[in-house]
This record gives structure tokens, sequence and C-alpha cells, in this order.
């Protein structure tokens, strides 16, 4: 009973003793600089905005592109890095027939993802030329909208309706249907001029 | 034979302009050239872990572990620059002050005509 006892605390020291890789004592020698084997590598994580020709030249092998295609973001702290800046396309454009590797996301393996690619796929925004140009068709529908919301202004403002006057009722305001005495007499109520 | 008359919203495919066939330069064939081995590298690398009977694991996406990573990497490269610092501000101060003060204005107003009994409307159902 007391061996295994005895055994899981050698072991567990031992343990302890591995994992410090540090040199100190103490916590920092736990908070070494090593990452786990599961994170990123390097080259996987985008490095920074490419300044040299090689630079260039490493970022499209790496995104799997041509060096005269390659094309980064501009450089304006906004933390793109070296991701390459690909045309503005939504899949709605790509060609339906022919055999890509994913068709619904008409996408092949290993090619290059654009940056809003989740908002280009064929669910969500249609980027396609539309039937008139962009500011046409906004002129048309806000026009068209502030029109419609200018004249129901006016016609707030300046009813016009047909003439009315309250309801007039026979028999004295209709003195006994509205419960009034039977042995009174009712004041004359005259809804007329002659 | 067929003329394909382009519409409003299908332009007209790759295959069918006569700019691929006729009035090509060197360069531009060149490119073409390098792009579709690109491509067929790509492909084949592709239909070759597919078919592969041996696997016994998914196929690994370079392009996509790329793009997850970039996406979520974006500190790093992250710089204060007068551009961001203008989004940083009118995204994330801007609006704390401006609904303080909408909100606020607007129900100080419902309060008074509450508390002075000008207040028309007995049950809302956005208060």
């Amino acid at each position: 009973m007391s061996p295994p006892v005895n055994m899981a605390g050698v072991g567990f020291r031992r343990l302890a003793k591995t994992l410090a890789k540090g040199k100190g004592p103490g916590l920092s020698a736990l908070l070494s600089g090593c990452r786990a084997a599961s994170g990123m590598s390097k080259d996987m994580i985008p490095g920074p905005y490419p300044k040299t020709p090689e630079e260039r030249a490493a970022a499209a092998k790496k995104y799997n592109l041509r060096v005269e295609d390659y094309e980064p973001y501009p450089d304006n702290g906004e933390g793109f890095g070296d991701y390459p800046k690909l045309p503005d396309k939504s899949q709605h454009e790509r060609d339906p027939w022919y055999n890509w590797d994913h068709p619904d996301l008409r996408r092949n393996w290993g090619e290059p993802i654009h940056w809003d690619f989740d908002m280009l796929t064929r669910n969500r925004v249609d980027m396609s030329p539309s039937p008139v140009s962009w500011s046409s068709m906004c002129k048309q529908l806000f026009g068209f909208i502030g029109f419609m919301l200018f004249m129901f202004y006016l016609g707030e403002k300046f009813p016009s309706y047909q003439p009315v006057a309250p309801k007039q009722y026979p028999y004295n305001d209709l003195y006994l249907e509205r419960g009034g005495d039977p042995e009174k007499q009712p004041e004359e109520v005259k809804n007329y001029e002659i | 034979m067929a003329e394909y008359r382009e519409t409003p919203l299908a332009e007209r495919p790759k295959t069918l302009d006569p700019n691929e066939y006729f009035n090509v330069s060197l360069e531009k064939r060149g490119a073409e050239e390098a792009r579709a081995a690109f491509r067929a590298n790509l492909k084949r690398q592709y239909q070759m872990q597919l078919n592969n009977p041996h696997r016994k694991e998914l196929i690994e996406d370079p392009a996509l572990t790329n793009w997850v990573q970039a996406r979520g990497n974006i500190y790093p490269h992250f710089r204060p620059t007068q551009r961001t610092s203008m989004f940083g501000l009118a995204f994330g101060v801007v609006p704390l002050f401006f609904f303080y003060y909408v909100f606020k204005t607007t129900r100080d107003w419902k309060e008074e005509r509450i508390r002075s009994g000008t207040d028309t409307q007995k049950y809302r159902l956005t208060s």
C-alpha cells in the first residue's frame, strides 16, 4: 500500500522536472518560450507586409500564386500582413459547369481564399454585374422612396377631404331611443336651415 | 453556328471570349499557361490524396489554414495609424456617448410627459 503511494510521489516530481524547461526556479521554469506542438507552424501564420522582392516571391509561393499575380493589401496598419488581395468577385460569378473540387463552394483545393470568402459564398452577398449601374439603381430607388415620403408629409400637413360635419339624428336627437322620459317634452333640435 | 448573346446578368464565359483566341500576346499566353500549371498541380495533389486507398485522415487544405490563421491573427500586424484610430473611435467610443445621449434625452422627455400628465398613450409596445 505505501510503496505505490511513494511511487506516485516520485513520478509526479519527475514529471514536474521534465515540464520545467526553463533554467530558473519556480513558475518561470514552467512558462518558458516553447509552444505545444499542436499549435500552428510559423509558416502558416501570415507574416508581415513583404517589402523586398525576395519576401514577395516567398509570400507568393506560400499562397500558391504567381509572383506577378501576387498583390498584398496596402500596408496601412489594418492587420492584413502579407495576405494576398484577390479580386472582389463573389462565388456566384464562377462557372457553374466547370469541374470544381468543391462544387458547392465553386472552389478548387489549394486555391487561395479571398479575405471575405465567407461573405462571398453562394448563400450570401452576390456581386454579379447588375443590369443597370449601381448609381442608377440607387438613384431610382431612393428617388422614388424620397418622393413618396415627401408627398405623404405634404398630405399630412395640408389634408384635403370631403367636407364633414357631426352626424345629425332625427326625432330630437333620438330623445326616446336614448332613454328620455316619454312624458316630458324634449327640447326642439333643429338640424336644418331653410 | 449559335451566336452567344450576352445578357445583363450573364457575362460572356472565358471559353467563348474571342480575345482568348485572337490578339493574344505571348506574355499573356505565358501567364495563362503558368496559372494553368499551378491549377493542374493543385488538382493533381488533391486527386492523389483523395484516391489514395491507404489514406485514413482528412485532406488538409493549406489555403484554408492560411485563411483561417490570417483572419485570426490580425492583431500582430496591427498598427495604430490615423485611419485605424479613426475606425476605433467611430465604432468603439462614439456609439457609447451617442446612444447614452439619445436614450437619456428621449426618456427624459417621456418622463416629463408622464409626470405632467400629457402622455396620451397608456399602453405601448415599444417604450
